[in-house]
């Protein structure tokens, strides 16, 4: 194998001059065509897979409903969480026979989380502790109806009753919104489409080696791992969205405002155009919509954060079951700032330290019982200020 | 899970065009044609540092085996101290010498780890000793053995209680295995002589010349193997057993207070870390193992011809923060691990950043391809 990509090697250089276009490390000089859909072949098969990321988003469906059914207790629910490859922790036996877990993939980003496993292990541990409290505190009170410093059960005007902490909170929409962003956006905008990640893979794409046994360069499967974070349970070739509970349902949310009509096809264009770059080998194209993803997912997360803020605010003191389920929907996602990605920076668009103050904010004394129109506007306003879209934008259009 | 994938040859050739083809594009390579005093590098690291290195290894070794005598035979506690303190003196220096896979000791063994699974895998496997002083036969050269040889199968003889025993000296004098024991200990020792013999007669007869001639840029130059075994002994030896292996970084999260270094005698484990640490920077700046600041062309001097000297600035700046975070630890990580383990990841964390300046960067500025990437194919 060596011997034979030697001789590649020397034949490479004897045909090729000195011109600059025989540079393939990147530069315009690949034109990059992107095709119809996200459909990429090598000898006649997909060279597309994704495969582990439709899993860990099946895994985490499973654990969101079971955060809703007392019958589980604090360990069957940890380890639907951090999933041993053979346990019996899911109903769907595929997901039981896999390797894969949710909470290694939370908070574990190449480029936010490698040399900050600190952190890392505080956001785990915060995802373990809204499992652990929503069995020891709301379980024991399901049936009764939660007053300010006691969980239990809210019916909403319309009827649905909502599950909440002693502060009001939903533990289970804690960890589904916030999922999006530790596990999904992270993943999708601080990974797999990092070019610091895939640098290492530059020269087995250049020379087109696969991954052994498999159909795809290292680098081409990465950028499927990103898309599929977001498609994974989707059509890749015609998304539907609003296939699963998580990124892929939100931005069916924000595609349907009026105002940001057209991020979808924004986000699965720069997928399909990146991933073509990088059959092309034209890595500046390829970068080029990475940064286009990271901005438009991290505006699907903060448009959702204030849209919920906004929204929990007008029911706020007339029907609280209401406010408190849209101010649990909006906590999750304010967590999921932190993962969000400026474009063109290292940087997330609120640092965890920002982060953090919201939800101390948001929790602080009986929590959603005190909150106030005030703190919800500013704090709304503070999130959009940092991107390209205004309050007014992203509230509810009613 | 993760599968390791070489990727020498084709990185290589992919540099080679990059060079030859387009010089303005890429002025952190070209390496391959500097002129750079490679040979200079290469005596300095083989003159002033490996060879010294080792030599005051293979002492300590030896003073350790005169201290193993004398606990044999005069079998005390007073005689096991100063066992003990001949073995940590040993520990010390071999700290020095754990990241020089390359000579004889590349020989030994084509494990991930080179020659250090002979002198320093831990946890020990303590029932592995049992069995062998109960009888059971063993070969210390088979990869089993690996777990219970080198210094922490002497840190568990030395410090450690046998089953049944009540302290530690009782494995050498009431327990019913003793001659086991007794055997057992000078078989590690003979092991740990004997390898250490062989490294240093090969650097002072015969590789120190080959080494220091071997100037190719290829990926079989001394710069590209002595870069790969620096940043391998980094990543793993220092990185990830001294520290983000006890803090749970390899295990989602679970600690391990047991696999520390130096377990059983427990209050030494950041010590061995700092040295440890210690050596890796005077390797990077050149600095001579006995001469205070002295140094020569090195991995730092080098990247000043290179015109990166903010790199090699940014390595020592994350060495010097690595320390910071080491020393702020418990002298046991044992403990650091049980009461508070926050300050043994944020000490991993600040290790771990070097590792993408080292290994990345670095590596990348050289021209030099890292033979172990991981990459997790999921």
């Amino acid at each position: 194998m060596k011997k034979f990509a030697l001789s590649l090697c020397v034949i490479g250089a004897l045909i090729t001059s000195c011109s600059s276009d025989d540079d393939n490390s990147g530069g315009a000089d690949n034109t990059v065509i992107a095709p119809a859909t996200y459909q990429f072949e090598r000898n006649g098969m997909t060279s597309v897979s994704y495969s582990g990321q439709t899993t860990r988003i099946l895994m985490a469906e499973e654990l969101i409903d079971a955060l809703k059914d007392t019958s589980f207790n604090e360990a069957q629910l940890d380890a639907m969480f951090n999933h041993q490859e053979g346990d019996m922790d899911f109903t769907d036996a595929s997901l039981n026979a896999s390797d894969k877990s949710i909470r290694s993939k939370t908070a574990a980003s190449f480029d936010f989380f490698n040399s900050n496993t600190t952190d890392a292990n505080a956001i785990k541990s915060d995802f373990e502790s809204w499992i652990a409290e929503q069995v020891a505190d709301v379980y024991p009170n399901w049936a009764n109806t939660a007053t300010p410093g006691n969980s239990g059960q809210l019916t909403e005007n319309g009827g649905s009753v909502r599950y909440v902490n002693a502060k009001g909170l939903e533990l289970n929409q804690a960890v589904n919104k916030g999922l999006i962003g530790a596990l999904m956006g992270d993943q999708l905008m601080n990974n797999y489409i990092s070019k610091d990640l895939l640098a290492q893979f530059e020269a087995a794409n250049d020379s087109e080696t696969l991954v052994t046994d498999k159909n795809y360069t290292d680098m081409e499967h990465d950028w499927d791992e990103a898309f599929g974070y977001l498609y994974g349970t989707d059509d890749a070739l015609a998304p539907q969205l609003n296939q699963d509970s998580f990124l892929n349902k939100y931005l069916q949310r924000v595609e349907d405002d009026p105002d940001f009509t057209g991020i979808a096809q924004d986000i699965y264009n720069a997928f399909k155009l990146g991933r073509a770059a990088i059959v092309a080998k034209n890595y500046d194209v390829r970068n080029e919509q990475a940064e286009i993803i990271r901005e438009k997912v991290s505006e699907v997360i903060a448009i959702r954060a204030v849209y919920y803020l906004q929204s929990g605010k007008l029911t706020l003191g007339t029907d609280n079951a209401s406010a408190f389920h849209d101010l649990s929907e909006g906590f999750g996602f304010i967590y999921s700032l932190q993962f969000t990605r400026k474009p063109n920076t290292d940087e997330p668009y609120f640092t965890k330290a920002e982060v953090d103050a919201f939800i101390t904010q948001l929790m602080a004394g009986n929590g959603f019982w005190d909150s106030t129109s005030t703190m919800l506007d500013d704090m709304s306003d503070d999130i959009a200020g940092r991107f390209n879209f205004t309050v007014e934008e992203a509230a509810p259009s009613n | 899970m993760k599968k390791m994938i070489k990727k020498v040859v084709f990185l290589m050739c992919f540099v080679g065009l990059v060079i030859a083809c387009s010089s303005s594009d890429d002025s952190n390579g070209g390496s391959n044609n500097d002129n750079f005093d490679r040979s200079g590098l290469l005596s300095n690291y083989a003159d002033n540092i490996i060879v010294p290195a080792i030599t005051n290894f293979q002492l300590k070794v030896s003073e350790l085996s005169i201290a193993r005598d004398n606990f044999l035979n005069t079998t005390n506690q007073s005689n096991l101290d100063l066992l003990s303190d001949a073995w940590l003196d040993a520990y010390k220096a071999w700290q020095f010498v754990g990241m020089y896979n390359i000579g004889a000791a590349e020989t030994f063994t084509s494990n991930l780890n080179g020659f250090r699974v002979y002198y320093n895998v831990y946890p020990v496997s303590t029932s592995l000793i049992e069995n062998a002083a109960a009888g059971n036969s063993y070969s210390l050269d088979a990869d089993a053995y690996f777990a219970a040889q080198g210094f922490p199968a002497l840190d568990f003889l030395i410090h450690g209680i046998a089953d049944g025993d009540s302290t530690p000296l009782d494995k050498f004098t009431s327990n019913s295995n003793s001659q086991g024991f007794i055997d057992f200990l000078n078989a590690v020792n003979t092991q740990i002589t004997t390898r250490t013999q062989l490294v240093l007669n090969d650097w002072q007869n015969n590789f120190r010349d080959e080494f220091v001639n071997n100037t190719s840029s290829s990926a079989i130059g001394s710069i590209s193997k002595i870069v790969n075994d620096y940043i391998n002994y980094y990543e793993r030896a220092l990185r990830a057993n001294k520290i983000g292996v006890p803090a749970g970084n390899f295990s989602a999260g679970q600690t391990f207070p047991d696999k520390v270094e130096a377990y059983y005698k427990n209050d030494v484990s950041r010590e061995l870390a700092l040295l440890s640490l210690e050596a890796v920077q005077r390797f990077f700046n050149g600095q001579s193992f006995n001469g205070g600041t002295t140094s020569g062309e090195s991995l730092a001097s080098y990247l000043d011809y290179l015109d990166n000297s903010d790199l090699k600035n940014d390595i020592n700046a994350q060495f010097n923060a690595s320390r910071q975070q080491i020393q702020s630890l418990n002298t046991s990580f044992s403990q650091q691990v049980s009461n508070d383990n926050t300050k043994m990841t944020m000490a991993y964390d600040a290790l771990q950043a070097a590792v993408v300046l080292l290994k990345v960067d670095m590596a990348s500025v050289f021209d030099i391809q890292i033979d172990f990437i991981d990459n997790d194919g999921d």
